[in-house]
């Protein structure tokens, strides 16, 4: 486990320099001019060349890059130069309503994932049913299911909210845990707690949807897999309940795959949530980032793709302990 | 079958969490409407929902220059001057009156009593002076504004004399633009100043005169205005103004189609315009907000001024603004925003499929990029869809390409990688023609992106900003009329102010050199 533990941590630290080195590049190479974007149209040349001095643009090359992987190491991720705020400011600002969006959503996928995929490999008319389902609702792009959701649930319905993140005439709860919902809870504040639940549902599925249905189908063949095996044979021959077959013998050994598909759909999860967050105006890390790359802020973009980095690699480390646990063959690898 | 028994404790959770989505209709209709929470202080139907499209970049006058945020700006913050409602007649605001010396170099205004800055503190000569300062020493692009100011002084406090270095003919309507010098609470910029003058303080907190205060400035999802309930001008009918970042048009529609929002003020599809409910209408008006054709003409093939002719031959704004802006645009007459300038030169556009063919054959390469900066609405790549269709007719290969913003800024430093056309829409910073022409046709205009660059055209614009106003109005004309010719802008549309609000908003104040904004102190709401 410590050996694990130790390759996951030097590739956390390859994933994090590939990342700040591409922002730095694609920053270099796409010609655009963020001091006169920053200044305004009608600034003076005197203005606009005052500006590039303090952001640095004026420096060459090399000299930036040494500029800049200083900066990171040393945790300085500059001025946003569209906020104009500490780009660590705007990431601790915005990061906990992704989490808190992004945590709910893998929930949702986890759950409807595992419950379908284990209906499929069940079998029967059912499954054939929601097997044509499956296909269809995954080639259904985020934005159209959202979109869907909304008018249904909000627009038809009038059952939950279609954006935002609490009420708006509502007072957000500051802490601790900038979790909303959390902290609702822990202010028992049940009227808060209702608003940001109805808020965050529409989102999260949305947002789960996907990484849902693609956990369900490889769950699926893995069990269906399993299913065949020896010794689940062997273990009905002797009389065990199949509850017990299922859950004891074939849920874990059919989940190394699904767990490597859920670990690969975090990333896509991630992708999506910049999507979702438009439509739902949630005000997380995919809004800011959206609204970073029209700015060419580039402080903004390598703050919150190393976050967002940063996160894939940690779920991906997460998701190797799992299957670690579900397999112990993998913990010798 | 015994393996569905098992699953249904599998399942049993994501059934709880779905039906906990779905099966709250009894309690959450009033979280998706417009509700009355107990938090609230404000009853629901004095307080306005607004959607913005974007964040602003900062509520701070001095910085701010973009669109998106006007409203928060010209609600918080007062400037001595404003515009008349719906004209570009200019008249008090913190100044009662003013007087211009005959040589136009020293302005005299008398200022308003009994005003007060949000943190209770007089508004007097001295706050001008300090706000005036501060706009020079943060030293943003609005700066430029008050830096032909040579000296200011207070005979007494309710009067300010300004000097300049020398004639400026849009001086007073520099103190007019929404991005014109604002007045700051003179203890607020001290007391916060820390090393930037107040710029940090001032991200997130306002010590205007404005009918309202900014009480809450969540980046990425509201921003709250609370009514000041000391403001010199009538008591304004809406306690709270709550602006939500919703960055999906549709998402905006939708919520105001079920009443969850009071307006949208820009970018609405208009396409869709025909076919809202009756519980919303449509008010349009004329604004400055004009759609342009940039035209590369330091590269070829339209440095070649024939080939630029024929271009123009091509085109037909008529057409492009009917189909693009569906009856809430129309095409150009001049080069100016008509409101701006009188007898300007007229727009010689006649699509003209010979000539526009001809001139291709003179082009030494066919193939051309249109660039566009895409927008919250998807109209401007709509725009240059269309636009793509004539010149391809012609005979020329067109390649339509998104472009950001900052990217366009950047052409100015290597024009021969810029595209060969640029659609943008622009407005000018106030009812001045000057405020126009020097962005756009000079040769350092900041929105000059593709570089034109015209000898006579650099040196009526020089001559005129100095000039009386009836020849610097003249001058504005010649350097028109020169830049029409020269093929290198083509002024396609004027695009109205659209604002689809609920049927029960009354009330609305807009002024046309003010894109996008209501005034939010004149609204009211008749079922109130």
């Amino acid at each position: 486990m410590a050996g694990l533990i130790a390759r996951r941590s030097v590739a956390l630290v390859a994933v994090l320099f590939g990342l700040a080195l591409i922002v730095f590049v694609l920053q270099a190479v796409v010609p655009q001019n963020p001091a006169r974007a920053m200044v305004g149209a009608s600034a003076s040349p005197e203005v606009v060349a005052k500006k590039a001095r303090e952001l640095g643009y004026d420096e060459p090359l090399p000299v930036r890059f040494a500029d800049y992987m200083e900066r990171l190491f040393s945790g300085n991720l500059q001025t946003s130069l569209r906020t104009r705020n500490p780009v660590v400011a705007d990431l601790e600002s915005f990061a906990p309503a992704t989490l808190e969006l992004a945590l709910t959503a893998a929930a949702i996928a986890a759950a409807i994932g595992v419950s379908l995929g284990l209906l499929l490999a069940a079998g029967g008319r059912l499954a054939r049913v929601l097997r044509t389902i499956l296909i269809g609702g995954a080639s259904v792009p985020t934005f159209l299911s959202g979109l869907a959701l909304i008018l249904l649930f909000y627009s038809t319905l009038h059952l939950l909210p279609a954006s935002g993140r609490i009420n708006d005439t509502l007072i957000a709860p500051t802490g601790p845990t900038k979790l909303m919902l959390l902290d609702a809870l822990l202010h028992g504040e049940p009227s808060v707690f209702w608003s940001v639940l109805t808020h965050l549902i529409l989102p999260a599925f949305t947002l789960a949807l996907i990484p849902a249905l693609a956990i369900a189908r490889v769950l699926a063949a893995s069990c269906e897999a399993v299913m065949r095996e020896d010794y689940v044979r062997t273990a009905r021959t002797k009389g065990l309940r199949e509850r017990t077959v299922i859950l004891r013998h074939v849920l874990r050994n059919a989940s190394g795959p699904p767990l490597t598909m859920s670990g690969l759909q975090f990333g896509l999860l991630l992708g999506g949530i910049v999507v979702v967050e438009q439509i739902f105006a949630w005000p997380g890390l995919g809004r800011y980032l959206d609204q970073s790359i029209a700015y060419a802020d580039f402080p903004a973009i390598t703050g919150t793709t190393l976050l967002l980095g940063t996160a894939y690699v940690i779920v991906n480390f997460l998701v190797d302990l799992a299957q670690a646990w579900a397999d112990p063959r993998i913990r010798t690898v | 079958m015994t393996l569905r028994r098992a699953l249904l404790a599998l399942l049993a959770p994501a059934l709880v969490l779905v039906a906990a989505g779905c099966g709250s209709s009894s309690t959450t209709t009033s979280t998706a409407g417009s509700a009355t929470p107990a938090s609230s202080t404000s009853s629901a139907s004095h307080i306005l929902r607004i959607p913005y499209l974007a964040d602003m970049s900062v509520p701070d006058p001095d910085i701010f220059y973009d669109i998106e945020g006007n409203s928060v700006i010209l609600s918080a913050y007062e400037g001595l001057l404003k515009y008349s409602p719906n004209s570009d007649k200019l008249v008090p605001d913190l100044a009662t009156s003013w007087s211009e010396s005959p040589d136009r170099l020293t302005y005299t205004f008398h200022l308003r009593a009994n005003v007060h800055f949000h943190d209770g503190s007089p508004f007097t000569a001295k706050s001008v002076i300090a706000s005036f300062k501060r706009r020079l020493n943060v030293g943003q692009a609005p700066a430029y504004m008050v830096k032909p100011i040579a000296s200011m002084t207070t005979p007494d406090p309710l009067t300010l004399v300004v000097k300049l270095k020398e004639p400026v003919d849009p001086f007073l309507d520099y103190l007019a633009s929404s991005w014109g010098p604002k007045m700051i609470g003179p203890e607020a910029i001290v007391t916060h100043a820390g090393k930037d003058f107040g710029q940090t303080w001032l991200q997130t907190h306002d010590d205007g005169t404005g009918p309202f205060q900014l009480t809450e400035f969540a980046r990425g999802r509201q921003y709250v205005l609370t009514r000041n309930e000391n403001w010199w001008g009538a008591k304004p009918f809406f306690q709270k103004v709550l602006l939500k970042i919703t960055p999906d048009i549709s998402t905006q529609q939708l919520e105001l189609e079920n009443g969850s929002v009071d307006g949208i003020m820009h970018s609405f599809p208009a396409a869709n315009l025909s076919s809202l409910p009756s519980s919303v209408k449509v008010l349009k008006y004329p604004s400055y907000l004009r759609l342009l054709l940039y035209v590369n003409t330091n590269k070829p093939p339209f440095n070649n001024p024939a080939v630029r002719a024929s271009l123009r031959a091509a085109i037909d704004p008529a057409k492009l603004v009917a189909e693009a802006y569906s009856g809430t645009g129309t095409n150009s007459k001049g080069p100016f925003p008509a409101e701006l300038l009188s007898g300007q030169p007229t727009l010689p556009y006649a699509p003209n499929p010979t000539v526009a063919a001809e001139g291709v054959t003179k082009a030494s390469t066919k193939s051309i990029v249109l660039g566009f900066t895409a927008d919250e609405s998807g109209i401007q790549r709509r725009v240059g869809e269309i636009l793509q269709a004539a010149p391809e007719a012609a005979g020329w290969k067109v390649t339509v390409k998104e472009v950001q913003l900052p990217q366009v800024y950047a052409y100015i430093n290597n024009l021969g990688a810029a595209p060969d056309l640029l659609l943008q829409t622009n407005t000018p910073d106030a009812a001045n023609a000057d405020t126009w022409s020097r962005i756009l046709f000079f040769k350092e205009g900041g929105l000059n992106f593709l570089g034109f660059n015209n000898a006579r055209v650099n040196k009526l614009l020089e001559k005129s900003r100095s000039a009386a106003p009836a020849e610097s109005e003249q001058l504005e004309r010649e350097a028109g009329q020169e830049v029409v010719n020269e093929n290198g802008i083509f002024f396609l549309g004027d695009i109205d102010n659209v604002f689809v609000l609920n049927k029960d908003l009354e009330g609305v104040e807009q002024i046309p050199a003010y894109p996008w904004t209501v005034n939010y102190a004149s609204l009211r709401r008749t079922s109130g």
